[in-house]
């Protein structure tokens, strides 16, 4: 067993799929105490007994569909009309426009691909500092992941059983504590800087919410929908793809017909690579919790661990070094069952588990060695690695301030939640 | 015989488009047919909700296989940064190599799984076999099993043009 264990563990560093890796630790289980393997069938079949499941492929579509379009570059002038009168505008406008955008498209590095085309080279005509730049885009590009309807927010509902409309309710001060933090950051860094401030105008502010009239009705249809208990989460997701494929597509005509195919594509497979995952996970959770595994851990932690403040420390701990090699979907389906126990033992919210969780996996984007917003910016801005690293450090330790933030002070998060 | 590989490539490509087209087209009508039948004539099929589910069943493993094609799949990919690119190759002919011998066995398994709900009669969607609706998981990991094998191949032909490509050799990086 132990030797499968490290077998495994070697296979995974040196990069086999983490399905297989999940897959093959619950056969070893299942065939160490005579099930049969057919219960690995039966589980992967559990996937269609999910609720709510159906809300990632829709809503992983609608985002892939808005990023293609020219919706990013409407966004930017939208909130560059809205925001950029102010000293570091740009730097708040790029803050504004990627959170907002990757609530949407799910955190999967599409934003820096999107929107960093558009804001890096516009933050350098405004004369700001490269390393500033890079660090600013990189850093935002997973801002959003608080803000509904993003796809780990679903993920983790769906996991842990938790109500996703009150996720959805409290990521949004959490997340605004992130975003208002690096603002903070951005501006006091800039503050020397004299830069020629584009004044605001009411006709631009105008002329930008025209461009964008289409669009604008997006984020009402999803929370209105959703909190006026109009719509569940995956009809909400449905109404916003078939309302974003109208519009991008027939309406504004920035997608062509042709290019459909491959976009589906991409999406989905982006969707099938985090549902299999999903899929072999549940086989193994649920070996796991028949063998007692979150029972023995938690009477392993409780040995050591006295209180809620002390357990919430090692858990922060923990989920730093688990986000800086594996990624944020992986992480939910795998990790989740079996913390969720332990933290119900020391008296964590579930729903303030789960915007910790996120918090914290946030900050694995930008960690080495495996950050997928240090490569994808590398790739994107064309710059070596190590730069990207030491100019992202900043923002990753004030991002770090704000989940210690988030962990300790439930308030934030449960604030808006009912009940 | 390379030209043979694209074209097969190419269609196997645009079957798979075509498959998650269909799927999610089929996935978006119902749901968003469901929300007008309840809202405006106050009805619904009762198999809608079900089969909405089978259809993330179906997209998931469907999906799977694309990412498979496009080499996708999610990883810890700490390593090629940092071995040397010949250890990489061999690297990855191994790590391939385990997913496919993985996704076969999960495929023996899932056949077992559902000759068994032909003998029993399973049934989904008040009468439909249920076997119907789950031959996509045995038939996906079986796919799987076969596209991690032409990882491999892939995996083998790059190294063989990093070997023509070194010392010796005068072409331009």
């Amino acid at each position: 067993m132990i030797v499968v264990s490290l077998l495994l563990l070697l296979l995974a560093v040196f990069g086999a799929p983490l399905f297989a890796i999940i897959a093959t630790s619950a056969m070893t289980g299942f065939s160490g105490d005579d099930t049969d393997l057919m219960n690995m069938a039966l589980e992967i079949i559990g996937l269609a007994d999910m609720p709510f499941l159906a809300a990632i492929p829709l809503f992983t579509v609608a985002g892939y569909l808005l990023s293609e379009s020219n919706a990013p570059r409407r966004l930017v002038r939208l909130t560059n009309a809205l925001l950029g009168w102010m000293p570091g505008g740009l730097a708040i406008v790029c803050l504004a426009a990627c959170a907002f955008f990757t609530a949407f498209t799910g955190a999967s590095g599409v934003t820096i691909i999107a929107l960093g085309a558009i804001l890096y080279p516009a933050l350098q005509h405004d004369g700001y500092d490269d390393r500033f730049n890079l660090g600013l885009i990189t850093s935002a590009g997973s801002l959003g992941l608080l803000f509904a309807p993003s796809l780990p927010l679903i993920l983790y509902g769906v996991v842990a059983e938790v109500s996703i409309d009150d996720l959805f309710l409290a990521g949004i001060l959490p997340g605004l504590v992130m975003v208002v933090m690096l603002s903070g950051y951005s501006l006091w860094v800039n503050r020397g800087n004299r830069r020629p401030l584009s004044t605001f105008s009411w006709a631009e502010l105008g002329a930008a919410l025209r461009e964008t009239a289409w669009e604008l009705p997006l984020p009402v249809v999803v929370l209105g929908g959703i909190y006026s208990g109009f719509l569940a989460v995956s009809e909400a997701a449905a109404v916003t793809a078939l309302y974003v494929l109208i519009v991008e597509v027939f309406v504004l005509r920035e997608i062509r017909l042709a290019q459909l195919p491959e976009i589906v594509r991409s999406s989905m497979v982006l969707v099938g690579g985090i549902l299999l995952i999903l899929a072999v996970s549940l086989a193994s959770t649920n070996y796991m919790i028949g063998a007692g595994v979150p029972q023995q851990l938690f009477d392993f932690v409780s040995g050591y661990v006295a209180g809620q403040t002390t357990f919430l420390l090692l858990l922060l701990v923990f989920l730093l070094a688990l986000g800086a090699i594996l990624d944020i979907f992986s992480a939910i389906v795998l990790v989740v069952p079996l913390i969720l126990p332990i933290a119900a033992g020391y008296d964590v919210h579930p729903v303030h588990l789960g915007i910790v969780f996120l918090a914290t996996m946030q900050l694995g984007y930008l960690t080495p060695p495996v950050g997928l917003n240090l490569f994808i910016a590398s790739y994107r801005f064309d710059q070596p690695i190590m730069r990207v690293y030491s100019a992202t450090v900043p923002f990753l330790l004030i991002l770090l301030v704000s989940v210690l933030l988030i962990t300790f002070w439930p308030t934030l998060s449960l604030l808006l939640v009912p009940g | 015989m390379k030209r043979l590989l694209s074209r097969l490539d190419r269609a196997g490509r645009l079957l798979e488009n075509a498959a998650l087209a269909v799927l999610l087209a089929t996935l978006l009508v119902l749901a968003v047919g469901q929300i007008v039948l309840r809202e405006v004539f106050s009805t619904g099929f009762i198999w809608a909700d079900e089969l909405i589910r089978l259809l993330v069943l179906w997209l998931a493993m469907v999906g799977s296989v694309a990412a498979c094609r496009d080499n996708r799949h999610i990883r810890i990919d700490a390593l090629s940064h940092v071995l040397p690119a010949r250890a990489v190759v061999l690297v990855r002919v191994v790590v391939d190599l385990f997913a496919a011998a993985v996704c076969a066995v999960i495929a023996w398994h899932a056949c077992r799984y559902l000759v068994l709900e032909i003998e029993f009669g399973d049934a989904v969607l008040v009468d439909t076999p249920a076997w119907l609706a789950h031959v996509i998981v045995p038939l996906a990991f079986l796919l799987l099993a076969y596209r991690f094998l032409v990882l491999t191949g892939i995996h083998v032909l790059a190294a063989r043009e990093l070997h023509a490509d070194a010392p010796g050799s005068d072409a331009p990086p």
